[in-house]
């Protein structure tokens, strides 16, 4: 006998998250595709077990846990299969199952290995969580000040008082809390048709155009939703092959996603698969319908580009790829490579250092205009010919006298200054860095910043 | 600043910074043309900094070296730029896509563009009513900057730090009545900025100023 379910339970829902994953699509990672990429071999072993994969991010995905289960035997059974099965494919992973998408996801957060939360028992499991995990900042920092600490506090709160005391985001944050679905799902899907579809012909070879239409086909869809009333919670991509092969993937939404990030997770799906005798049709479908709330989407950043302007510059995206065309964003920094961030058009792009912070130490002005993205090798030797050092209290073992760039010609260095130590981020062993800086200028009139670091010299930037 | 649709291709100018006026024919870069600096650096930025400056937008091709801040300081506003920083083989349909849109295409060639080529972009500078900047060679071109000579001030044999550079930019460029011309500008100044430098006798008016200690830091 299994125990009747209180209305607005969320369907059983089994979470696996990749940590290494997670880990990758870190501040490097600026758009995600390379966990993307990383990902997908994961997501082909997951679909082994249940074709209804929902990439919820790149290194988290769910699949609906009741069908899969019954198959398996049981749904522990289920997550120790996954779990196997990714370890024998080399990937460490972690997999919670519970009553709805928010509890699993925290059950697989929680576990090293497999969480099966039992079905019931999700409130019990939600209640010794602390606010934080709701992932929303306003709230958490207002509800541990009247007192709530925890979501099993949160629950016991009426839910229409919560509603009406902390507005829509306190409703959905009471309904997470108890274990319910966070917003209810509209029962039967709308009669028109919301999905928008392309077909090539002939058959698109090459990713890129097909990205290209993605974004148009995004804009469609949105329009059609926006029409009637509704956002969709995920959006469904079906990509067909000349050779009958379809590839079809769940994308997380929730209304907030704008053209060019359809697009761009379209590109994800593509980048992880050979698409034999090219692409015939591209159809993105939206998932799970929701009555709108009136989010706006921001679509090109904060940039306020001139139509033609735009044009111009999505058109040579369509070239190249969304991310080869960016706008440039000045950062903070004391390296000149570090002070410029390059967000892809279309995109919204905030620095993690802000300009506009001392920042001491950083080169001062005149500012370099040649800045090596990778710093080139170099080497700098005195008059007697053997390379310059530095001693650990910055004194110089000879005066530089030649600069030969890149195993280029050898240049007489006529005037320079330095060192200057910079020692920047030692509590960070990825980031640390101990260099002393050089001004050098060569016989030819070019003036170079060098740098000697761990031993070497490498020039960062070129003034002229 | 007129819209680019207000002209006719070949008519307008484009602004450039006070210091360059002199050295490119009408003190400005003329819509439709193709303008060359010897190779990529400050020179190129200065360029279209005034443009920019009056509202026009750049794109930078084939720079992926490009100083942004260097960039600010010269007068180029970071919002109104765009970095294609590697075109790729079909460079030359990027290029012609980004005059299309554009008022400025910063261009330095990944490859010497055959005769041809040159032509076809020279066509669509001129269809479009942009100007097409080139950092390197470009026979058919306009005007060509160059910078013969340097003195960079602030620095010695191990003392001082960079503080500003003196160029003398001279200007050639094609038609008639086109004489060389050439002009010494603080290539930067010590802010960053271009501005003209009167004679020799003005270097002892800018004293270096040795401020060696701001470079050195920890945190």
């Amino acid at each position: 006998m299994t125990r009747r379910k209180p209305a607005g339970t969320p369907p059983r829902v089994l979470v696996l998250r990749c940590p290494d994953l997670l880990a990758e699509a870190g501040p490097q990672d600026q758009d995600g595709s390379a966990a993307a990429r990383a990902f997908e071999p994961v997501v082909a072993i997951v679909e082994g077990f249940c074709p209804h994969v929902e990439v919820l991010r790149p290194g988290v995905c769910a699949i609906p846990a009741r069908g899969p289960a019954r198959y398996f035997g049981g749904e522990a059974k289920l997550a120790a299969g996954l779990d196997a099965a990714l370890r024998q494919g080399g990937f460490s992973c972690q997999v919670g199952v519970a009553d709805g998408l928010f509890a699993a996801g925290l059950a697989a957060r929680t576990g090293t290995g497999a969480l099966v939360v039992p079905p019931g028992q999700t409130p019990e499991f939600l209640a010794k969580f602390g606010v934080g995990v709701l992932g929303m900042p306003e709230l958490c920092e207002l509800l541990p000040r009247l007192g709530i600490e925890t979501l099993g506090q949160l629950a016991g709160l009426p839910p229409a008082e919560a509603a009406s005391r902390f507005g829509p985001a306190g409703k959905l944050a009471c309904r997470l809390a108890r274990g319910l679905d966070p917003r209810p799902l509209i029962p039967r899907p709308p009669a028109a048709d919301l999905s928008a579809a392309m077909e090539f012909d002939p058959p698109a070879e090459q990713s890129e155009p097909v990205v290209f239409t993605a974004k148009t086909l995004a804009d469609q869809m949105h329009d059609r939703l926006a029409a009637a009333g509704l956002t969709c919670v995920r959006v469904r991509v079906d990509v067909r092959c000349a050779d009958g092969t379809e590839v079809s993937r769940l994308w997380r939404h929730d209304g907030l996603l704008s053209a060019l990030a359809v697009a761009e997770r379209v590109r994800w799906q593509l980048d992880g698969k050979t698409s034999p005798g090219g692409i015939i049709l591209l159809r993105l479908i939206p998932d799970q319908l929701a009555r709108a709330t009136g989010r706006q989407l921001a679509l090109w950043g904060d940039a306020v580009a001139s139509d033609r302007v735009a044009r111009a510059a999505i058109r040579v995206q369509a070239m190249l790829g969304h991310e080869r065309v960016t706008r440039p964003v000045l950062a903070g920094g004391r390296r000149p490579a570090e002070q410029v961030l390059l967000v892809p058009f279309g995109d919204a792009g905030v620095p993690q250092r802000p300009a506009d912070r001392p920042w001491p130490g950083q080169i001062p002005a005149p500012a370099p205009a040649t800045v090596y993205p990778a710093p080139r090798h170099a080497s700098v030797t005195d008059s007697s010919g053997a390379a310059v050092s530095v001693s650990g209290r910055a004194g110089l073992s000879g005066a530089p006298a030649l600069l030969a760039v890149d195993g280029g010609p050898i240049c007489p260095v006529t005037a320079w200054a330095g060192p200057w130590p910079v020692t920047q981020r030692w509590w960070d062993p990825q980031q640390a860095c101990r260099q002393a800086r050089f001004q050098l200028i060569t016989g030819d009139g070019a003036a170079w910043l060098a740098v000697l670091q761990d031993g070497r010299w490498l020039i960062e930037a070129r003034y002229d | 600043m007129r819209h680019r649709d207000d002209v006719l291709a070949g008519e307008g100018l484009l602004p450039v910074l006070p210091a360059l006026r002199g050295l490119l024919p009408g003190g400005g870069l003329h819509r439709g043309s193709v303008v060359t600096s010897e190779d990529w650096g400050l020179l190129s930025l200065a360029l279209v900094a005034g443009a920019v400056a009056d509202g026009a937008w750049c794109a930078v091709v084939g720079v992926p070296v490009i100083g942004v801040r260097a960039a600010a300081e010269a007068g180029v506003d970071p919002d109104r730029v765009l970095l294609v920083a590697e075109p790729g083989p079909r460079w030359p349909q990027v290029v012609a896509s980004l005059l299309d849109g554009f008022d400025i295409v910063l261009l330095r060639p990944p490859d010497q563009p055959s005769a041809p080529l040159r032509r076809k972009l020279e066509a669509a500078a001129r269809r479009y009513g942009s100007v097409l900047v080139v950092a390197g060679d470009w026979p058919g071109a306009q005007s060509r900057l160059l910078v013969t000579d340097v003195e960079w001030t602030g620095i010695g044999a191990g003392h001082g730090r960079l503080h500003a550079r003196r160029a003398q930019v001279s200007a050639s460029g094609r038609g008639a009545g086109e004489r060389p011309r050439s002009a010494w500008l603080w290539l930067p100044g010590p802010d960053g900025t271009v501005t003209m430098a009167a004679d020799r006798a003005d270097v002892d008016a800018h004293p270096a100023r040795f401020e060696a200690g701001r470079l050195a830091s920890s945190g």
